[in-house]
Formats: structure tokens, sequence, C-alpha cells
């Protein structure tokens, strides 16, 4: 009879059989970038969260996600839920490739070490989101894996960060300075070193912000573009200064992240509008206004015809130009990259942090340098305090994910009033207000500082986890 | 010559045996036998299925006429049981069977469908009513909440299912349904066995033929009232108005306030069906054969889809020489779908018909210049695509080719002394293809069109050898049954798929004609074995005091190496009160009195294989630069320790016949639990998105009463028969992990909401929710409600804003005041069934119904949320607009601060209902008629299938099953996610025998 049961899971890799090999730890690794691909992370989600700054407007179908910029959002809402796991998972896939390719012999001691940093990259990067987007959540470390230990209560937000800066501080030793052109895309000592300084801003330990942020703008490998345009085309997306970026292509890697963000007519769902007050803030002759907005009047070339932008487009008149891009042979174009992390954003932390510790002039030459690149037209910074600053991160980054997080960094280090920002209504084109952008806005310091967390993972923790004060 | 008891017509087929010896023959077309009797023969033995056997002693007559009682109550009438037949007085457990005759020709695809309300204890869920879809059984209800279908053997092979078997050839269908009986297949027994046997020849009858056709229409039974375009435009610019907010300018465009189309009836059209078959059965002395060619075509009420299935089959059996006999059965099919993708369907992003009831009225199906009209024009309108366009556009099939085969030899030992060998093989090839066209002027593009093709091969071996002893010794009598089995199962697939087509014509959708191979993966399918040893003995004392006692030990390869092997053994006894001579002399009109009873463990492997390891599965894309690379990740997370899961039974029986037997009741208390039930461990979402292994710590209970009461009536000219069951069932999860915890199941709708758990004390999948008391109607009623007299949220309601109510009495209204709105699980199944007969006309109905159960309207959930940008139902209408106007339907609103279309009460409706499955009359043309043309007889009729339901459900139909889009098993019962509708259908055919 054992014979007869002797049966092998045939064909199929199991946890018994697997990491063996060279080949099979960078697969490992590729399955940890892939959950960047998730429609419920950075393809839609995440950028959702950026609907409560004062930048852009909620547009598609989803009205429920009113809630977010009205900020009406409960443990509930659907959105809230939507992302938690796959930051999860990210972290269980990174939590395995750490348990096992320490112990594989049959590797190239380079490719090891390389994969070994990009596993506590991705980690630290899958909790610095949920950093941001919740303050306080459980960690899963390699033991948990192991003993198969999942429901665990939260951490205070200092001990999330000491983990992600203990990550980051592994990966940016590990990690290789660049990537061939075979591996690009692929976390490097840059990428590290970059998450590494927004953490540090973020902790407000600018000291240090300054010196990791230095290592990044210092180092030739992450220079900035040539032209700011060039981080947002297909063909030159993975440049110096794109230190992270969701590497899709098209009929390949597919991620949902254009479909969201192309107008609806040319075959997006048009779900992010540029507000008014965005689009006003550039100066008369950045060129960066036209490579990052589409406005009313603007002709596009969406593939196959060249196409006039009307109003009715969107809630405000505007699209986000910078993450549309379309095939001459029609529909979307989804080999344009995703943008997560630029040098850009480097170099103006940096400026803040040396603004904040030094005063007004101290960041001159960082914001300039971002200034020069835009165009050589552009007046020249002098003195520049955090007004200029703040002047500066809001253009050059605009629709990237990053304003609501400045607002909010800006507000706990008492240099803004967030509520007053986040309260006022968001305008269209035209200069009415959108009724439909979650009007009336009621931010609330410091609920609204971070979200709950989801109410389905505090009813299945029975009480382990235990929900963000406020909610 | 045998005859029929009550129609006086000759019996083919009845089998003749001499007791002691090998003497034997079966009657003829006529009934006429003739035998060579050897000398030591005292008795003649005639027995048939569906007829009381009987016993004649043969004296020194020369010619023995019988008549033999046709009763499906008889009480010797023989069943089939597991590795054998019992005549119905010697059992001891509950046995339920059908008999091919009562559900011959009804226009169904799988004959589980022909089972609803037939039999007592049994509950067909059809999920939806896509051609050629498979209904879910349920025997004593659901007894894990993992796989619970019981065990379908064919001719003595496990079959996976009905959907294969031409229903026209089934002779009887045994249910075993209590541990004693169905212990013999211990693991795979704990839902419950069926046993089809299929028609075969006789030995010494004559060549005869039969032919049925029949051929119907179907439509749909029924539309939701939905919103008509100008109410629709009236009720958006409603919902802003309330707001405060800009009217969106295309609600004042007039163009979408013009009605052009009812997406419903664009989308249902008028389906058919069609069935043909011939049958051909014989024998010699030595020899018996059946012969039958079946096709069935069943045309979906959606544009292109149908199901399709030509069966074969070939039942043959040979004596060679006095004790050896050798016969085979062999099943051939060939089944096709055709559609869209069907796993699509329900879905609420894309399913079809959620896009008719929500795709707005006032775009027209094609657009004047002939384009598909779509709902490009404005956010507003929504993300879905024109379903007409995606029926039409879309295509795919599905082709399975199958055999199952049986082969088996019978040796004669000594007298009563019998050794089989079984050799079963069940092999099946699919192969499936599904295309999308390339989309770029509807919402949801697609930049290229699509090409899968996926092919698979499965096959199963069975062998098995068992021995069985039938005697008796004066007033004893003795049976046993005993002997090894084994099946393993292996399987392959692979699946490709092929992007851009430069033409995308039906004729050339094939992979060669795509641009890029996108993707391409093969593997084995999960192998698996099984080996059992089994024994069964029965004994019976002067015929009233009945015991049987079975036991089996299974060993199942899915479990880990040191959890693999499971014992288990069964009991029941019976005592037949009726024959007492105490009972017989004083009780004349009670003609059958028995009262059984049997406790027993069973078993289920029915779970994934392998749950012990951890899969790495190599599927995960990324491309660094333009690079393409594929990764790896754990797809499920591993449980050691992996094991059965048992279910324990105890049943009492009491059976009673009455006016000789013409009356007959069957009433059965039942008591089942199921133990070390395999439930997902911790579902928390910080372990990821890997599958959760099983673990074995649930424990669940049904218990419940089965009542059955028939009566056949009449005279010769006039008979009639009438029956009914019903079967009362309380299910209990007894435990989970520890108080107060649950299963999740799998949330529904573009908002992800959770409708369905099951919490330990309660039963299956439950609707879980919030519970509502009407519309606020004033200011004044907000600021005065105590349920929310300390909400921080209490602000943001207004008038016209659901009532939610304090469950805990916190004053605040959240997550912590859901709790248990209804059980999806029938309290009580039942039918009835009515036939009749009059010369030569026949008419028969059959009724199913359900009682004691919740749905949730999960559709009109959505329908019914103004959030939405998309068509509501007709009921919005009914909305508030000012005080007094509506207590509920809330408002029309953009704004979710108080979420009235949270789950709630509100989508709660009752499940009842009675449905007529099946009226039919038929008219018999007689044999006379013919005269010499060979033909005995032609019975021509029309019929109807679900002719109406009867049923407060507000839903497309009240019969909803399991969600088999979410693959979330038994976790989610009775939601209503807009799935292919059921349909009424008409038909008339005829059958002519030769």
């Amino acid at each position: 009879c054992k014979s007869v049961l002797d049966v092998q899971p045939q064909g199929n890799f199991t946890s018994d059989n697997y990491w063996r090999n060279q080949d099979q730890a960078v697969d490992g690794i590729t399955g940890i970038y892939n959950i960047l691909l998730e429609e419920d992370f950075t393809g839609f989600n995440e950028f959702v969260f950026d609907n409560c700054s004062d930048d852009q407007v909620r547009g598609g179908d989803h009205d429920y996600d009113d809630a977010i910029e009205a900020f009406t959002y409960d443990a509930s809402t659907p959105t809230v839920r939507a992302g938690w796991r796959w930051k999860y998972e990210m972290i269980n896939r990174a939590n395995t490739a750490l348990i096992n390719i320490p112990k594989i012999s049959n590797i190239d001691a380079a490719i090891k070490k390389r994969c070994l940093g990009e596993a506590h990259f991705l980690r630290a990067y899958a909790y610095w989101r949920l950093l941001l987007v919740y303050g306080e959540v459980p960690i899963i470390t390699e033991d948990d894996v192991i003993k198969v230990n999942y429901n665990k209560p939260k951490v205070s937000a200092d001990e999330l960060r000491k983990q992600i800066e203990a990550d980051l501080l592994l990966a940016a030793d590990e990690l290789q300075e660049t990537n061939g052109d075979t591996d690009k895309g692929r976390a490097s000592k840059g990428t590290a070193w970059g998450l590494l300084c927004k953490l540090y801003m973020e902790w407000g330990q600018l000291d240090k912000a300054i010196a990791v942020g230095n290592k990044v703008i210092t180092n030739a490998n992450y220079a900035l573009a040539p032209k700011y345009a060039d981080n947002f085309s297909v063909a030159t997306g993975n440049n110096s200064e794109m230190l992270f970026a969701v590497q899709t292509l098209d009929g390949y890697g597919y991620s949902d992240f254009v479909t969201y963000h192309a107008p609806r007519k040319w075959n997006g769902w048009s779900f992010f509008y540029p507000t008014k007050g965005l689009v006003d803030e550039f100066e008369t002759g950045d060129p960066r206004k036209d490579i990052c907005i589409m406005a009313p009047g603007d002709k596009v070339n969406v593939g196959t015809s060249i196409e006039t932008v009307t109003a009715d487009l969107s809630w405000s008149g505007y699209h986000y130009k910078k993450f549309c891009a379309w095939k001459p042979s029609g529909g979307l174009n989804y080999s344009l990259k995703t943008p997560l992390m630029r040098s850009a954003d480097i170099y103006l932390l940096v400026a803040e942090a040396k603004i904040r510790l030094n005063g007004p002039g101290a960041g001159d030459a960082e914001i300039q340098a971002i200034r020069t690149r835009a165009s050589a037209l552009l007046p020249a910074v002098h003195n520049a305090g955090m007004k200029e600053l703040m002047h500066e991160r809001r253009v050059e980054l605009c629709g990237e994910n990053e304003r609501q997080q400045d607002l909010l960094r800006w507000d706990k280090a008492k240099l803004i009033d967030i509520v007053a920002i986040n309260n006022q209504p968001k305008l269209a084109y035209d200069g009415t207000v959108m009724s439909r952008g979650g009007s009336p806005r009621k931010f609330m310091r410091p609920k609204h500082y971070y979200f709950p967390m989801p109410q389905q993972e505090v009813d299945k923790s029975k009480g382990i986890l235990v929900q963000n004060p406020n909610y | 010559k045998v005859t029929g008891a009550t129609d006086g017509q000759g019996l083919p087929g009845v089998t003749i045996t001499v007791p002691g010896t090998n003497a034997g023959t079966s009657t003829d077309a006529n009934g006429v036998y003739k035998l060579a009797l050897p000398a030591t023969a005292r008795t003649l033995n005639f027995s048939f299925i569906g007829y009381e056997a009987q016993s004649v002693t043969i004296g020194s007559k020369e010619v023995i006429n019988i008549s033999l009682q046709s009763t499906s109550k008889g009480l010797g009438e023989v069943v089939v049981v597991g590795y054998g037949v019992q005549t119905r007085r010697d059992v001891t457990g509950t046995i339920a069977s059908l008999k091919g005759a009562d559900i011959k020709n009804l226009p169904v695809s799988d004959a589980a469908q022909a089972m609803q309300g037939r039999v007592t204890g049994v509950d067909i869920v059809r999920s939806d009513g896509k051609p050629g879809s498979t209904p879910s059984i349920r025997i004593r209800g659901t007894g894990t909440i993992n796989n619970s279908e019981p065990l379908v053997i064919i001719d003595g092979v496990p079959a996976s299912g009905l959907s294969d078997i031409n229903p026209n050839d089934i002779a009887s269908m045994e249910v075993l349904k209590d541990a004693s009986s169905s212990a013999i297949y211990g693991t795979r027994a704990a839902n419950g066995v069926i046993i089809i046997t299929s028609k075969k020849g006789n030995f010494g009858e004559k060549l005869r033929a039969s032919v049925n056709v029949y051929k119907g229409v179907s439509n749909a039974i029924k539309y939701i009232p939905l919103l008509t375009a100008p109410d629709l435009a009236m009720l958006k610019k409603e919902r802003y108005t309330n707001d405060g907010k800009q009217i969106d300018p295309i609600w004042n465009d007039p163009y979408y306030s013009t009605q052009r189309t009812d997406w419903q009836r664009a989308l249902f059209g008028s389906g058919q069906i069609t069935n043909a078959d011939v049958s051909l059965r014989g024998g010699s002395n030595s020899s018996n054969y059946l012969f039958s060619a079946g096709y069935y075509n069943e045309k979906g009420i959606i544009t292109n889809s149908s199901f399709k299935r030509y069966t074969v089959r070939i039942n043959s059996e040979h004596k060679l020489g006095k004790r050896f006999k050798i016969g085979e059965n062999l099943q051939l099919t060939y089944r096709q779908n055709d559609g869209f993708d069907a796993g699509s369907i329900y879905s609420s992003q894309t399913g079809l018909v959620f896009s008719a009831l929500r795709f707005n009225p006032a775009i027209p199906v094609f657009n004047p210049d002939g384009s598909y009209g779509s709902s490009k024009a404005s956010n507003e309108l929504g993300d879905i695509n024109n379903p007409v366009f995606t029926a039409q556009t879309t295509s795919g099939w599905g082709k399975t080719y199958r055999m199952l085969a049986n082969v088996y030899a019978e040796l004669e030992i000594a007298q009563g002394l019998t050794l089989r060998g079984n050799f079963g093989y069940d092999g099946s090839i699919y192969n499936q293809s599904s295309f999308v066209p390339k989309v770029l002027d509807q919402t949801r593009t697609r930049d290229h069109a699509e090409l899968w093709n996926r092919s698979e091969s499965n096959s199963s071996e069975l062998s098995e050898i068992f021995l069985t002893y039938n005697k008796y010794f004066k007033q004893h009598h003795v049976t046993f049954t005993g002997g090894y089995s084994q099946q393993i199962a292996k399987g392959y697939y692979f699946r490709a798929d092929r992007w851009g087509f430069t033409d995308e014509s039906p004729d050339v959708r094939v992979l060669d004609n795509g641009n890029d191979i996108h993707d391409a993966t093969g593997n084995f399918n999960p192998q698996n074995a099984i080996a059992s040893g089994f024994v069964r003995g029965f004994y019976g004392f002067k015929d009233k005091y009945l015991l049987t006692v079975t036991f089996r030990v299974d060993g199942s390869s899915r479990f880990a190496p040191d959890r693999r092997w499971g014992y288990f053994p069964a009991f029941s006894a019976g005592w037949r009160i009726s024959d007492e001579a105490f009972f017989k002399d004083n009780v004349k009109f009670v003609s059958n009195l028995k009262v059984t009873g049997g406790w027993g463990q069973l078993g289920n492997q029915n779970v994934r294989d392998f749950q012990y390891l951890s899969p790495v599965t190599k599927d995960r894309r990324y491309n660094f630069g333009e690079s393409p690379y594929v990764g790896v990740w754990n797809s499920r997370l591993a449980n050691p320790n992996i094991t059965w899961e048992k279910a324990e039974m105890t049943n009492i029986s009491l059976e009673a016949g009455f006016f000789e037997n013409r009356l007959s009741t069957v009433i059965t208390w039942f008591n089942k639990n199921t133990k070390d039930m395999l439930v997902p461990a911790a579902a928390m979402d910080l372990h990821g998105t890997s599958a959760i292994p099983d673990q074995n710590i649930g424990q669940l209970n049904n218990k419940g009463w089965e009542v059955e009461v028939s009566y056949q009536g009449g005279n010769d000219k006039f008979r009639y028969n009438l029956s009914a069951n019903a079967s009362f069932i309380k299910n209990t999860v007894t435990r989970l992990y520890e108080a107060g915890s649950y299963i999740s199941s799998t949330n529904y709708g573009r908002q992800n909401q959770e409708i369905s758990r099951t919490y330990e004390g309660q039963p299956l999948a439950s609707f879980y929710g919030w519970k509502t008391n009407g519309i606020y109607q004033t200011q004044q009623e907000i600021d005065n409600d105590p349920n929310i007299a300390k909400d921080p949220n209490r602000e943001n309601i207004k008038p016209g804003d659901v009532r939610f109510l304090d469950i805990n009495g916190d004053g605040v209204v959240n997550d912590l005041d859901r709790t248990n709105l209804g059980d999806p699980n029938p309290r009580v199944v039942y039918g009835f069934q009515a036939g009749a007969q009059y010369k030569g006309f026949d008419l028969s109905l059959s009724f199913a119904g359900v009682g004691g159960v919740k749905l949730y309207n999960a559709d009109k959930m959505q329908g019914m949320d103004p959030t939405y940008p998309y068509n509501m139902y007709a009921e919005a209408l009914q909305r508030w607009h000012g005080p007094g106007t509506s207590n509920s339907v809330p408002r029309m609103s953009l704004s979710s601060d108080n979420s009235n279309n949270r789950t709630s009460d509100r989508f709660v409706e009752k499940g009842d209902y009675l449905s007529l499955r099946n009226i039919a009359l038929g008219y018999t043309i007689p044999a006379k008629v013919w005269g010499r043309t060979g033909i005995s007889d032609l019975r021509v009729y029309v019929a109807a299938q679900n002719l109406f339901f009867l049923t407060s459900y507000s839903g497309l139909t009240p019969q909803l099953g399991y969600n088999d889009a979410t693959q979330d098993g038994n976790k989610q019962r009775g939601v209503d996610v807009a799935a292919y509708p059921q349909a009424r259908t008409f038909t008339f055919g005829a059958t002519l025998n030769f």
C-alpha cells in the first residue's frame, strides 16, 4: 500500500526543494518587485492618498473615495484596506528571501549580496509606505515567517522607523552602485540612500538627512537627467536620476498606473485631476508646466492623432500629462515607467534640511540645480527660504505622491498650517469651486495625520491589533 | 410468464435463478421465460430492479406464471448498495432510490438537476442558469466548509459528478445518506454517496429499440425593474442638488434623458433545447448488451452561450461457463460549452449581467453609424462596457472528451460466495479556448486582442477486488463483503496565450496568428492516490432482527506521510416489528413497520493536495529595463500536520406501510457531527496574499428530520400516485479557533463589501452587517437618536439617511455594531410529485421548494447605491426626498458619510420559494394501433420546466447557490451577484419503442 500512496508533488517546487542556486535566488527577488505592479499598491491605490492634498482632485468614478479628500474616511473605507495586504506581501516575500538566500552556496558572491540588498530595500520600502499611511503597524520578521506567526500587535512609529533605517543601512551596504542594462530598475545604493534621506526627513533628523542625501546628489551615477521631460518619457524613463521606478513594459509588465491617469476619451480612466492651485504655482515660463499638465486648448499626441484638450475632459479641466503615453498603433503605452523616487526629490530634501538647520540661503545650490535643469531661463534663487523651497517641491514633484506628505511633514514641524491648506476648496481651471473635490474638507489635527488600520484586520486580530487613536 | 401486478403486462428482463444451482435466465421482451431445471431445483427466485423479489416453490408445475409487485417502496425491491445489492427489507441504513423512469426526458443537462425535490434530504443548488452548469449537491446539509459534494459512483467507478451521463441512460440512482450505508466508501463518503446504475440488457432478451426526441424553447423568467433614462437623469441631478454640488452638465443633456435601451432585454434573448437519443438492448443466453447514443444541445438565453453533449454507452455482460462472468460498462462523452469567459460572468467589474443591470439606458446598443454604444462620453456613465458588445465580440469554448469505463470479472467460487475484480478507468481530455478582442471604443479598453488556449488531460485508475458471501442458515441470514481498493489519479495541463491579432475574424482565432507569445505555462495537475481495505457484515435473524457492521481503512496521499491513514467504523441495526406475530395478528392495516438505527464515522479527504508542503510558484513577472524576468513566490503556506476530516453520524428511522403499502412513509432523525474540519488558519492579511493552509480544528453539526410520504391509488383504468418529502436541517458551526472567531469570505462589489461570515455557534456563511430601522425623517430625529448619541459622525448624517442600530449600546454606530443578519441555509427543503394515468394519457408534476432561508441581494446593494455612476433599480424612485416621503430608501447623495448602502438588513430578503420544476402531459398510442409495423408504442408529450417560482424574493431568481467565481466554497451562499439567470423552458417530445 505504501508505494501506492507515495505520491510526490511532481512538477512543483516547494519550500523544501527550492532556493538551491543563483537563478532561484534572483527569481525570488524578482517576485518581490512584482508586487509593485499591483493596482492596489503603486498601480493606483498609493496615489489616491495624495487626493488629500491641495494639488489634485479625485476623478474617475469611485465616488466613495470622496471620503479620502473630505477627511470623512473611517476604518471601513475600502481604500484604507486595499493596499494593506500588498505591502505585507512584499514584506513576506522579502522575509522569505532573507531566510533562504544566505543559505545558498551555489551563487556568485556579488549577486548574493545584491539580492540581499534588494530584499532589505524592498522590505524597507513596504514598511515606509505603511509608516506614511498608517503610522503604527505590526512588524513581521523572518522569525515570524518561520514560526507562522502573523497575528502581532503594532509597534510605535519610532520602532517602525528604526526597522526601516536598519534595513536601508544594510541595503545601502549590499546594493550595487549601478545596474547594467538588463538590470535597470533594480534598487541601487542611491535608492537606499535616497529612501534613507526621506526617512530621516520624516523623522525630523535633519543632519542625517543631509549626510545621506549628499551621498546621492554628489554621486554622478545619480545625476539629474539632462532634461526634466526625460523622466516622463518612454525612451528615457530609466535614467541616472530615476532612483526607483516601477518597471512596466508594454505587453509584459503591466501596471494600471497610466490608465488611471489618462483621460477617459483617450483610453484612460481619468482618476487624477490637477487643481488650479497647483497649475498656478508654476512660474510663467517654467517649461515643467507643459510637461506635467494637460490644460484646455493644449494639443496632445494620442498616438494615432493630434487631439485638442477640452475643459470637459476633467472636473478641473486638467490632467497630468507627465503620466500619459500613447502608442502610434493606438492605445496607451504601458512602457512608461512609474516614478517612485527621483534624485530631484533628494536635492530638494537636502536643501530643505539645510534651510531648516542653517536658515535661508543654505539650500540655494540644490534648489538652483533643479531650476537650472528645468530651464536656464528661470530666475536664479537667492537666499531661498522655506517658501521658495516649498514652491520648488510643489512644481518639481507634482503628481508624484509627495505633496500631502510634504504638507504633513511641514505641519508637524510647525512650518505651515495644514488645516488651513487642506480645508480650502479645490478650484477648477476657471476658478470655480469643485464641489466634488471632497467639499467641505475637514482636516482634523492630529487625527488625519494617519489613516486608520483596516477594520477587517482589527476584527480578525481579536484584540491584538489596536486601532489607531481617534478612529 | 412474469407480469407486472398492476397492469398485467409482461415484464422483460426479470432475473430468474434457482437457489443452490447455477441455473438461471431472464424473461424476454414479453415477460416469457424458459428454463431447464436441474434435478435439485426446489424453488425459483424472481428479481427485478424496482419490483419485489419473489420465491416460488416449483413442485411439479411446468408453467409458473407470477406477477411481481411494482412499487418503489416494495420491501423486496433490490437496492444498490456499495459493492453489492441488498433487498429493501434487509436495509438497515437510509438509502433513497430514484428510478430512471422518474427523471426521463427532463430538459436538463445534468441528472443532478432532475433530482431536485424528488429525493428526501437532498438539496440541489444551482448557482446559475448557464447552459451546462453543474449544480451543487448537498446531502443532509452542508457537512463541511470545504468541498461538500457527495461521492458519485457510476457503475462502480467514482465519477466526480453527473454531468457526463445522459440522464436517459440511468436505470436507478441510489443515495446513501447515513453513515452505515455509506461507510463502505469511508474515505470519501462523509458528504453522502450517489450510486448511479446505468441501463443494461438482459440475458435472453429479444432486441428492443427505443428512440427519444424532444425540443424546446426557453426564455427569461423575470427582469429587474430598472430606471428609465429620464428618471435616472432626474435622480442623478437630485444627488448633486442634495449635496450642494454642481450638477454634472451631462445630466442636463437631453441625449442622456432619452430612453433608448432596456439592457436586460437587449442581453437576454430566447434559448433552445434539443435532445435525441436512441438505445438498443437485448441478449442471448450467454451475453447481453445495451448500446445507446445521445445528443443534447442547449442554447442559453444570452447570446453565444450554449452547451452540447454527445454520449455513447456500451454495457455488456457475458457468461463463460457456469461460474465465470465478465462484462464492461463503457461511457463515452463529448461535451462542449460555448460562450464568453465563464469565470468573469459574476464580476462586479465586467460581469455581463452586472453590466446589463448597470449600463446607462440612454445609450443605444448600436450608434447610428453602426458602432456599439459606449459609456466613454463621461465618468458619469461608469467604467463598464456595453454588455451586448461584450457578449457578441468575446468568444470561447471548452471541449471535454471523456471515457468512463469499467471492466469486471466475477467468479462464483461456491454457492453464495463470489469473487469480483473491477478495473475502472476515468480519462478525460479538456481543451479550452478564449478570445477577447481589441477594444478601443469602450471604456474598458484593451489595445490588443488576446487568445488563450488550454489543454488538460486527467486520468484515474481504479483497481478493486472483493469477495461477497450470502447464505441462509435456517433462520440466520449472513452476508459478507470484503476487499481492497485503490485509485490513482494523474493529470497534465498546458496553457498558452498570444496577444495582438491583425485579423480578429472567428475563423482565424488560432494561436499561430497572434503576434507575440505572451505566456505559456504547463505542469502536472495535482496527483493523488487512495488505498483502502473494507469489510461489511450483515446478519439477519428470522428476517426480523437485522444488524450491519462496516469497517473501512483508508490511506490518502493528500496528507503528510505520518497522517495518512484513517479508520472508519459503522454499525446499524433494524427491527421489523410488523413481522412479529403479536403485531401482524393485531394491526391489520399496517403492512410494514420497521425501526432502524445506526452510528458511524466517515472521512473527507477532498481538500487540496500537498498542503503539508509550501509550493514555490514561478509566475510573478517583472522586467528590469526592457528585460523580462519571471519571479517566484510562496503561493501557500504549509501545514505539516494536515489530516482527515471526520464526520460522525447517528440516525434513527421509522418505516411504515399501510393498506398493502399503498400508503407508505419514512421518518428519519439524524445528527451529523463533522470533526477535525479543515479550516483556514488565522487569515490575517499580515501574511500577505499567500493561500492559507487548512488546519484540522473546526467542528460542525447538522441535525434534522426527514419525512416522506407516498400514496399509490386508482384502479385498472385510472391510476395515480402522490408523494411528498421534506427535510428539516439545522446547521451550526460548533467550533472554530476559539470563542468569537469566524471565517471570512470574499468581499463583493466595487467597494469590497463584506457580506458573509462563518462564526462559531452560527450557521455556515451567515450574513453579517448592520441592522437598520428606517430613514431619519428630520434633523430632530438625528439629534435625538440614542443610537448615535455619542457618534462623532453624527454631524455628517442628514435627514434621508438610513438609521443604523447601535447594537452594543455605546451610542456610536461603528463596526462593532455588526451582527448576524440571517442564515442562507434553508431550514426545510421539500418537494412533491403527482402523477396520473388514464387511457393512455399521463400527467406528471414535480414541485420543489425551500423554506426558512435568507438571501442577500448584493446586486441590489449596488443597484440602489447612488454613489455609483451607474443605472439604478427602479425602486430608487421611492427614495426619501422630504419628511414622510420614504422610510425605506435613503436620499440621493454622492456622499458616503453615512454609508447608507453598507452591508445591512436592507438587502436581506426572504428566499423561500416553491417552484413547479416540471409538468408534463403525454399520450401513448398503444401497440395495437401500429399493427405489424414493429412499433410497440409511441408516446408524445408536452412539458414545461421552471414554469413558475412562487417567492417574495425581488431578484432574478430565488435559487441562488455558491458564488463560483470567488472559489469561496461554502463560505458564501445565497448572495445575489447577478449570475446568469435561470430560464423557463417549454418542450415537446416523443418516445418511440420498437
